[in-house]
C-alpha cells in the first residue's frame, strides 16, 4: 500500500512524515527544504508506505521540484493521498486540496498547526469539514506527536473512503471546453480521471503534456488556446487559469467562512513580528546583524573566548591522543608489532582519522547553532535582508536557500536549485555554489588557526566564509555579465512566522551532520589516510623508505612548482591537495600523516594563510562534482566546475600572497 | 494606484495584474495574489524596496518593481 504525501512548503509534511513513519527526515522553517521525495513505513500500519513529496502550491509545476509530485500523480500507482494542510493558512492551502478532491482518489486531509491555530484564537470544525468534502479527516499537531492521533490517522488511513470527485460550478465557458477536450482524450489510456485532466491541461497544467503522451495534443492545445480567447473577450477574468482560480477561491472562500470558529479574541502574532522585523531587516542594521549572529556562533564553535566547541575538542582530543592511541600503541608494541604496520596502522589510520575527529565537537555546536537559527524562521528574513544584494550579482532569490544548504554540504546545495524555476539561473547557482565554505572544510580552517592565528581563530574563519561568499556572489555577477546574460532575478518570498524551535528536531539535525561526519571519517578518510600513508611509505627502493624517496614525493613534487608562487610547493602540500579532492576533510588527514603530526613546521604564517585560502576555493570534492554531472546532465559545465575553481582559487591565493606578504 | 502606493495597515483589493509575465503571474497565484484578491500592506523594508503583503492570511514579501505592476482598489 502507498500513500501519497502532498501538501504545501513549509506546512510540516516532513514533521508529519516523521511522527508517522519514526523517521528523521530534514525539518526547516522555510520553503524548499524537501526537494526528493522520500519512502519509508507507516507506524500501526502493517505494509504501507508513505511517500513524503516536495512542497508545491499546485498540481501543475513550476519548477522541477514540483514536477515531482505531477509526475507521481498521474503516473505512480498509490492507495491514497494524505494532504497535509497549514490550518493557520487555510485559504492558500485548500487550493491544492480542491485539485486533489477533483482528483477524486482515496484521500485523507490532515489539517495541522492545530496549536499555532489555537494560539490565533480559532478551531476547525473537524466534522463540518468532512460533511461539506466528503472525506476523511483530522485535526492535529505533528509536531507534538500525539500517539492517539498516530493510530487514528493510521486506522482511517486502512478505510479511505473512495471520494466522489469534487465538482466545483465553474464558467459555462470552461465546462464547455472542459467536455471538448474530455472527447479528445478519448483516445488515450490514462490512470486518473480523463474530466481532472481535461481541468488541468485547461489550467496551463504543462506537466501534463510532458508526463502524457497524448494523441491528440495538437488539436488540445487549440481547444485551450480559444477558451483562453473567450473567457477574456467575455471578461470572465483575465486569463483561462485566473478563472478557475476565482471559482476555487469563492468555494474556499465560503467554506473556511462555515468550518474556521473563532473561540477567542487575540492579538494576531503579525504585529508581534512586524516589531521584530522591522528590527532585523533593517536597512542599515539588517547586514550587520546578520553578520553579529554569525560572528556570535562561529565564536561559540571554534574562538577560545566562550568556545564550547573548542572547550570540548580540547578533551576530545586529549582523550583520543593520551588514551585511545598511546593504549593502541601500547598494545601493538606488546604484541611484537612495530616498524611498518605500527606506522600504518597509529601514524597513517589513526593519525589520519583522528586529525579529523577532533573537529566532531565542535561541528556538532556549530550544527545545533544554525539548527536553531533555521527552525525560527530567520533564514527567511536573511533572504529578505540580502535581496538587494544577491540581486545585484544576478542571482535569483531563489538561490538563498541552496546557498544556507551549501555551508552544510554542497551535494544538498545543489539538489536544493531544483526549486528554481528557470534554467539558466539554476545552473548559475549550481555552478557557483561550490565556493560557499562547506562544513568539510572547516578542520582545514580549525588545525590552520590554532596552530598559526590562534587568538583570531573566530575573525579569520569568519573571514574565510566571507571569502566565499564574496567569490561566489563575483562569479555569479562576472557569468551573468558573460555567458548567462540577461536572466531577470526574480523575488517573491513567502515569509514564514516565527517558531519556537524544538529540540527534539535540532538535536536530532546536528546529530544527523555529526552522524555523517563519522561516517565519512570512517570510509572516505580511513582509505584515503591509508593510501596516503602507504604511498608515502613505499618507493623505488621498498618499504621503510625515506619518505624523501616515496612514489607520493615524486609525483607530487612533479607538480608542486606550480605552487612555489603561493609560497607551498613542497610535496606534501600538494599531495594533501590533490587528496582532499576525495572529501576535503582529507586534506587535514593527508597533512596530519606527512608531516607527521608536526604541521607547523612545513609553513610559515604567510604560507598557512594562503594555503587556507587556496583550499577553501579550489575543485571541488568528487561527490560534488558527480551532482553537478547528473544535476545539469551536461558534460561542458561539470568540466568547468573542475577548472574554473581552480583558476579562481589560484588567482585569489596569489593575490593574498602578495598583499599579505607586505605584513606578515 | 498599485500596491505600493497603500501606506501601512492599508487594506485594498487587487484589480490587476498588468505587464508580469506568464511564469511569474503563475507564481503569484501560486500564494494567492491575483484580482480580487483582498490585499494589506503589512510593512515596507528596505528604504522601501521590498513590500510585505498580506493576501488570504500569508505573509509575502515583493520587491518594488513588480508589486509596481499590481493596480489595486480601495
Ligand atoms: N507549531 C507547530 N509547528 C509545526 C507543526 N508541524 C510542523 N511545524 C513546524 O513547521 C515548520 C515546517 O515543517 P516541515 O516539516 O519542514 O514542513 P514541510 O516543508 O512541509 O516539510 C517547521 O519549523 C516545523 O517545526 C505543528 O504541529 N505545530
Ligand atoms: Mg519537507
Amino acid at each position: 500500500m502507498i500513500y501519497l504525501l502532498a501538501g504545501n512548503p513549509n506546512v510540516g509534511k516532513s514533521t508529519f512524515f516523521n511522527f508517522m513513519t519514526q523517521s528523521h527526515v530534514h525539518v526547516g522553517n522555510y520553503s524548499g527544504v524537501t526537494v526528493e521525495k522520500r519512502v519509508h513505513h507507516v507506524k500501526h500500519y502493517e505494509g504501507a508506505n508513505l511517500v513524503d513529496l516536495p512542497g508545491t502550491y499546485n498540481v501543475s509545476p513550476s519548477s522541477q521540484d514540483e514536477g515531482i509530485v505531477t509526475y507521481s500523480l498521474l503516473n505512480e500507482s498509490y492507495n491514497g493521498v494524505v494532504n497535509i494542510i497549514d490550518s493557520t493558512h487555510l485559504r492558500r492551502n485548500l487550493h491544492l486540496t480542491v485539485q486533489l478532491l477533483e482528483l477524486g482518489v482515496p484521500s485523507m486531509l490532515v489539517f495541522n498547526l492545530k496549536d499555532a491555530l489555537k494560539n490565533n484564537g480559532y478551531v476547525i470544525d473537524i466534522d463540518k469539514v468532512k460533511d461539506r468534502l466528503k472525506v476523511n479527516a483530522i485535526s492535529i499537531s505533528a509536531r507534538d506527536r500525539q500517539n492517539e492521533d498516530q493510530k487514528q490517522i493510521a486506522s482511517e488511513m486502512q478505510n479511505l473512503r473512495i471520494t466522489k470527485a469534487l465538482e466545483l460550478d465553474y464558467d459555462p465557458i470552461i465546462k464547455w471546453g472542459l467536455q471538448r477536450i474530455h472527447d479528445l482524450l478519448r483516445y488515450d489510456v490514462i490512470q486518473v480521471k480523463k474530466k481532472w485532466l481535461a481541468l488541468q491541461i485547461l489550467e496551463g497544467n504543462e506537466g501534463t503534456f510532458k508526463f502524457l503522451d497524448l494523441v491528440k495534443e495538437e488539436k488540445i492545445r487549440e481547444v485551450v488556446k480559444e477558451v483562453e480567447d473567450r473567457i477574456i473577450e467575455a471578461k470572465v477574468a483575465f486569463s483561462l487559469k485566473g478563472a478557475i482560480f476565482n471559482t476555487r477561491r469563492e468555494f474556499i472562500n465560503n467554506l473556511v467562512e462555515e468550518c474556521l470558529i473563532k473561540v477567542e479574541e487575540k492579538e494576531h502574532s503579525k504585529y508581534f513580528n512586524q516589531k521584530i522585523d522591522r528590527i532585523i531587516t533593517h536597512p542599515k542594521f539588517g547586514i550587520p546583524i546578520f553578520f553579529i549572529i554569525m560572528l556570535a556562533i562561529y565564536q561559540v564553535s571554534f574562538g577560545t573566548f566562550l568556545g564550547v566547541g573548542n572547550f570540548l575538542t580540547t578533551y576530545f582530543e586529549i582523550g583520543w591522543n593520551d588514551y585511545l592511541v598511546y593504549y593502541l600503541g601500547q598494545a601493538l608494541e606488546f604484541l611484537g608489532l612495530t616498524g611498518f604496520m605500527y606506522g600504518l596502522l597509529i601514524d597513517g589510520i589513526m593519525g589520519g582519522i583522528g586529525g579529523i575527529l577532533v573537529f566532531l565537537p565542535q561541528i556538532i555546536v556549530l550544527f545545533f547553532m544554525l539548527a536553531v537559527l533555521e527552525g525560527t524562521g530567520y533564514m527567511a528574513r536573511v533572504a529578505i535582508v540580502m535581496d538587494r544584494f544577491l540581486s545585484k550579482f544576478g542571482f535569483n532569490g531563489k538561490s538563498i536557500v541552496p546557498i544556507i544548504t551549501g555551508f552544510g554540504c554542497t551535494v544538498p546545495a545543489i539538489m536544493a536549485t531544483r526549486t528554481i524555476a528557470d534554467k539558466k539561473e539554476r545552473i548559475l547557482t549550481i555552478l557557483t555554489i561550490p565556493f560557499i565554505s562547506c562544513s568539510a572544510r572547516l578542520p582545514i580552517y580549525g588545525i590552520f588557526t590554532s596552530l598559526f592565528f590562534d587568538e583570531y581563530r573566530a575573525i579569520i574563519i569568519l573571514g574565510l566564509y566571507l571569502l566565499g561568499i564574496m567569490v561566489t556572489l563575483l562569479s555569479a555577477k562576472f557569468l551573468n555579465l558573460t555567458y548567462f546574460r540577461g536572466s531577470g532575478s526574480k523575488f517573491l518570498l513567502e515569509v514564514p512566522p516565527y517558531r519556537i524551535p524544538q529540540l527534539r528536531t535540532i538535536t536530532y539535525q546536528a546529530l544527523e551532520k555529526a552522524k555523517r561526519f563519522v561516517k565519512k571519517a570512517g570510509t572516505f578518510i580511513l582509505v584515503g589516510s591509508m593510501i596516503l600513508w602507504l604511498l608515502s611509505n613505499i618507493g623505488m627502493d621498498g618499504i621503510n623508505i625515506n619518505p624523501e624517496e616515496s612514489f607520493l614525493s615524486n609525483i607530487a613534487g612533479f607538480i608542486a612548482p606550480i605552487f612555489n608562487p603561493l609560497g607551498f610547493g613542497d610535496w606534501q602540500a600538494t599531495s594533501s591537495l590533490i587528496s582532499g579532492v576525495l572529501a576535503k576533510e582529507v586534506v587535514v588527514s593527508s597533512l596530519n600523516i606527512l608531516y607527521v603530526g608536526d604541521i607547523a613546521a612545513g609553513f610559515t604564517t604567510l604560507s598557512a594563510l594562503t594555503y587556507i585560502v587556496f583550499a577553501s576555493l579550489y575543485v571541488p570534492c568528487i561527490a560534488t562534482i558527480a551532482t553537478i554531472k547528473s544535476e545539469t546532465g551536461s558534460l561542458k559545465w561539470t568540466v568547468f566546475s573542475v577548472i574554473y575553481p581552480f583558476v579562481i582559487a589560484y588567482l585569489v591565493a596569489l593575490s593574498v600572497n602578495l598583499i599579505f606578504g607586505i605584513f606578515l | 494606484m498599485n500596491i505600493t502606493d497603500l501606506n501601512k495597515k492599508e487594506v485594498a483589493k487587487i484589480i490587476s495584474l498588468s505587464d508580469i509575465d506568464k511564469l511569474f503571474t503563475k507564481r503569484l497565484m501560486d500564494l494567492g495574489i491575483y484580482e480580487s484578491a483582498t490585499v494589506v500592506m503589512l510593512n515596507k523594508l528596505s528604504s522601501n524596496r521590498l513590500y510585505i503583503i498580506e493576501v488570504d492570511d500569508v505573509e509575502i514579501c515583493l520587491r518594488k518593481e513588480d508589486a509596481e505592476k499590481i493596480e489595486v482598489k480601495k
